[in-house]
């Protein structure tokens, strides 16, 4: 009986012990993001060291601030003014003028939505235009692109569209609607992958 | 401490002295041993590539037979219960061989798993205090408890018996009935353990069910004592050890109910798969009936139903499980089946299809059968060592002199 | 039977001649005895049992693994000296989470030197902590994914994995329209134009979850939850049984069957002790979020390489990361959520 009682002892005493415990008491994840954000000041990491060489602004839209590339300085011939320095009309009726941009084709929306002065000012070529004809700049040529894609524009004001430059820490830097999209033809093209697994394959012959 | 040197020194005169057929059987042993060393060492030169396993079935034909053979272990001590219970004397003759038996398999379990690693040499990181061991939370550090306190009661009663026999001595109830006990408890746990490894993965839905543990111990107690059976028939033939029908009979009685059990629990999980499949299901219809064209299984399964339907309806009936011939044959038949059915038929499946629904096959290779034919022939080996020694001891041969 | 014993226990080398076997039943030491034979013959037709044979070749072989150990220590200089003492003190360290950062710095160093003078080449390799107030999470979107597969070429140039067996951490399912998340009849090793008509794709790696069953069932707790909610392993101390693939409900896990090869020229030299520096055969490897990547505030590889942008990495505690943008405002779903294992990868979609 003494024998009996000391291992009924002994399993009691295993199982109470062997119970699992769980390292924290949350539910679920989103309990736990909850909580732990509550008192978050920020961390020592920041993205400044990724994005020291690179110029860039301030940008604030749908109450989100963030940086964004400068866009200015990285176009070839900017500025446009140096060429265009007569309003278009003009500059087409002039004889033995060269021939620039004459690579580039719209192929963006149809042409009863779009052409080129749909977003280029006819008479600043320095600067584009909204629907309304109010100015907005080069820099700032998200806000172009948000006048028909509101939903992307919405994304990417969050960070949920585009690529992040510079890493995940705070500040944010974002690249812009150009940064990815040539304005002129967007879209991508399709393509083969970027690689085909062969052991894969084999494996479930 | 002086009678376990002498014992050492007498059983080892005595066992490299016998008939030729025991010398031959011997030979034959140490030759696949030999064949495993040399399969194992070419896994520790490559790596276990040189085995059909792979990122989707990561475990074969290693913890197939670990699976089998902690059952068979758990069930050999079984025996040990009617023994001393029930008071039941017939079966003190078998009690020995069981658990001579049991250490056999238990020493093959771990060879199992220690082939089946990939960093056999960091084995000691499980070592509690010079290691880390995972305990309560991983099934397997459960196991390694489970398994290695078993060896050592199994190691320890019937040498403490063996020894007093020996010396011509009775051994002492009082020490060995409270051993005994608790190996008979402990015999189920450890097959419990081992299923609740596999029955914990919510991962694989194949595995994830309750009736895994109960199916685990099931068909242990109908391959173990099928095993002990065809055992103390060899015995009775080769040896001087009386061995009464009787016993014979009773273990024959376990066997057959725990076959149909076996089998009523295998109609259960058919009917859970197939009468409303799931997406759970795909793992059972790809050992059943093969999946998008992939069925190396099939026969396999098949063959081990079969194999286990025939054996469960010869035993039903008192005239065929009393004729030795036959039952014998149905005996060999379970043990085989059951083999197949918790190596191929479980395991395996378990992870065809893997977690993304693709399947990708998996039989084992030369190299993989070569250890596993060494790592039995090794068991077979140490079984034959102690079955030897002990009859000796028990028939008066092995004597010890002052 | 004390001649018989002392016959099986001592080393007989062939040279006396037994007149009287005691033995019963088993081989005599076999000798040549009565014919004389050349020096040749005496050599090669000495009849031998396998007992002996054994015996004979086991001390040849005990004889020359000592000449040639005695031999290299002659030999070698204190590089191989320090190579093994380096060797040695590697294989007695202890668990990689227990270590305080002393004795993190130590490994790490001996690792750099280890390979420095096995390779000649200078690797780096951190051994960072978690920063604090820090959770990592990730978000993709599957309206976005073209099926490119640069996050799997950029992963594999990062975290230096086998290149032998095609090691991949990261899987694009190619999806069928119309069939849903039904991912055995997608299909991820597809090579043709994409995106195909009528398909759709979605990634899957190591989720990272909160909640992980692979962390549970590790009997030497190899693989456990870091600070920054990153699921880690330690190469070192893993035992290489898999019962963490065999708990991965999303196939997180790759294990190095054989030991993996990388072309030098490709070795990513930036490594982290718990990321990407180099495996050896049998331990268990994964996706570690670019452990040294992320800790340093860089985004991981696939998330930076994908250029279509559906990839989103950051902190799940800093409110105004995009990752929690996407949280608060996207319909977000994470794979095999009754499974209770709490992902840290969410789905979404434009």
């Amino acid at each position: 009986m003494d024998i009996k009682l000391k291992i009924i002892f002994i399993c009691t005493f295993i199982l109470i012990t062997s119970c699992k415990h769980k390292e924290d008491d949350y539910h679920n994840i989103t309990d736990k993001i909850e909580d732990l954000s509550k008192d978050f000041k920020g961390v020592p990491i920041s993205s400044d060291k990724y994005t020291e060489t690179l110029k860039k602004v301030e940008v604030t839209e749908n109450w989100q601030r963030f940086y964004i590339p400068e866009r200015k300085s990285q176009i070839k011939s900017f500025e446009c003014s140096e060429c265009h320095s007569k309003p278009l009309y003009e500059l087409q009726g002039e004889e033995n003028i060269e021939k620039s941009h004459w690579d580039i084709s719209l192929k963006h929306a149809n042409l009863a939505t779009m052409d080129c002065v749909t977003c280029h000012s006819e008479n600043n070529m320095d600067e584009l235009h909204s629907i309304t004809g109010k100015r907005i700049d080069f820099n700032l040529s998200h806000k172009l692109c948000a006048q028909c894609h509101q939903n992307q524009f919405k994304d990417w004001s969050g960070g949920a569209h585009g690529k992040q430059i510079g890493g995940w820490a705070q500040p944010r830097v974002s690249q812009t609607c150009v940064g990815c999209h040539d304005p002129h033809k967007p879209g991508f093209e399709k393509r083969w992958p970027a690689r085909y697994n062969v052991h894969m394959v084999d494996e479930r012959k | 401490m002086k009678v376990l040197i002498n014992l050492i020194k007498d059983s080892l005169v005595y066992l490299t002295h016998g008939r030729r057929s025991y010398h031959f059987w011997m030979a034959f042993l140490t030759f696949l041993m030999l064949i495993g060393m040399y399969s194992y060492s070419l896994q520790l030169e490559h790596g276990l590539s040189v085995t059909g396993m792979n990122d989707r079935v990561s475990w074969g034909l290693y913890i197939s037979n670990f699976t089998f053979l902690v059952g068979i272990a758990a069930a050999a001590v079984m025996l040990v219960l009617p023994a001393y219970v029930l008071k039941d004397f017939d079966f003190k003759q078998a009690v020995l061989i069981g658990e001579g038996l049991a250490v056999a398999a238990l020493f093959m379990c771990l060879a199992f798993i220690i082939a089946d690693m990939g960093g056999p040499a960091r084995l000691w990181h499980m070592i509690p205090g010079i290691g880390v061991f995972n305990f309560p939370n991983s099934m397997l550090t459960w196991d390694v408890l489970a398994l290695n306190g078993y060896l050592f009661i199994n190691i320890s009663i019937p040498l403490y018996i063996l020894i007093m026999r020996y010396q011509g001595k009775t051994p002492n109830p009082k020490i060995y009935i409270p051993g005994v006990m608790i190996s008979v408890f402990w015999a189920v746990s450890i097959h419990l353990v081992t299923a609740f490894l596999y029955q914990g993965l919510q991962a694989r839905p194949f595995w994830n069910n309750a009736l895994l543990g109960p199916r685990f111990l099931a068909s242990a107690f109908t391959a173990g004592p099928a095993l002990i059976i065809l055992v103390l028939a060899m015995i009775r033939k080769f040896t001087d050890f009386k061995i009464e029908d009787k016993t014979i009979q009773k273990i024959a009685l376990v066997v057959t109910v725990a076959a149909q059990i076996n089998l009523i629990m295998l109609i259960s999980e058919l009917f859970k798969e197939f009468y409303a499949p799931t997406h759970h299901s795909e793992s059972a219809y790809y050992l059943f009936f093969g999946l998008h064209g992939k069925a190396k299984l099939v026969p396999w399964i098949w063959t081990a139903i079969s194999m286990n339907v025939l054996a469960t309806v010869i035993l039903f009936f008192h005239k065929l499980r009393n004729n030795f011939t036959v039952l014998y044959f149905a005996c060999t038949l379970l043990f085989i089946g059951i083999w197949i059915e918790k190596g191929f038929g479980l395991i395996v499946p378990g992870f065809i299809p893997g977690p993304w629904g693709k399947i990708a096959e998996y039989f084992p290779t030369l190299t993989e059968v070569g250890v596993t034919i060494g790592i039995w022939a090794m068991g077979a080996f140490i079984f034959s060592i102690l079955a030897r020694t002990g009859i000796a001891i028990e028939l008066g041969k092995l004597k010890y002199k002052k | 039977m004390n001649k018989g014993i002392k016959k099986w226990f001592s080393l007989n080398l062939g040279n006396k001649k037994q007149s009287n076997c005691g033995c019963s039943g088993s081989n005599c030491d076999g000798e040549v005895s009565g014919n004389k034979k050349d020096g040749i013959s005496q050599v090669f037709d000495v009849d031998m049992n396998r007992r002996q044979a054994f015996k004979k070749i086991t001390a040849g072989l005990m004889i020359g693994a000592g000449a040639v150990s005695t031999s290299c220590s002659v030999v070698s200089g204190d590089e191989s000296k320090e190579k093994s003492q380096i060797e040695w003190e590697e294989y007695f360290k202890g668990n990689y989470k227990l270590m305080t950062d002393e004795e993190k710095d130590k490994t790490v160093n001996r690792l750099v030197r280890s390979y420095e003078l096995r390779l000649g080449e200078k690797i780096n390799i951190s051994s960072k902590n978690a920063i604090d107030d820090v959770l990592f999470g990730y978000a993709f979107n599957i309206s976005k994914c073209q099926g490119y597969m640069d996050c799997v070429n950029a992963c594999v140039k990062e975290n230096n994995q086998d290149r032998a067996s095609e090691m991949q951490y990261i899987r694009i399912h190619e999806m069928n329209d119309g069939k849903g998340l039904n991912f055995g009849e997608a299909d991820d090793s597809y090579y043709h134009e994409v995106p195909a008509q009528g398909h759709f794709y979605m990634g899957t790696q190591c989720f990272h979850c909160d909640n992980p069953p692979c962390v549970e069932v590790c009997p030497v707790q190899a693989t456990w939850k870091e600070k920054d909610g990153i699921v880690v392993i330690d190469y070192d101390w893993c035992i290489g049984c898999r019962y963490c693939m065999a708990a991965c409900p999303y196939d997180g896990r790759r294990f190095n069957w054989s030991t993996p090869q990388i072309p030098e020229q490709e070795v990513n030299k930036d490594q982290h002790y718990l990321g990407n520096r180099l495996r050896k055969k049998g331990v268990m490897e994964k996706c570690t979020f670019c452990i040294q990547r992320s800790r340093k505030g860089q985004n991981p590889a696939c998330v930076e390489a994908c250029p279509t942008g559906s990839r989103i990495f950051g902190n799940l505690l800093d409110p105004d990361s995009e990752v929690r943008w996407v949280l608060a405002n996207k319909k977000v779903f994470r794979l095999k959520e009754d499974l209770g294992t709490e992902p840290k990868f969410w789905y979404f979609m434009d």
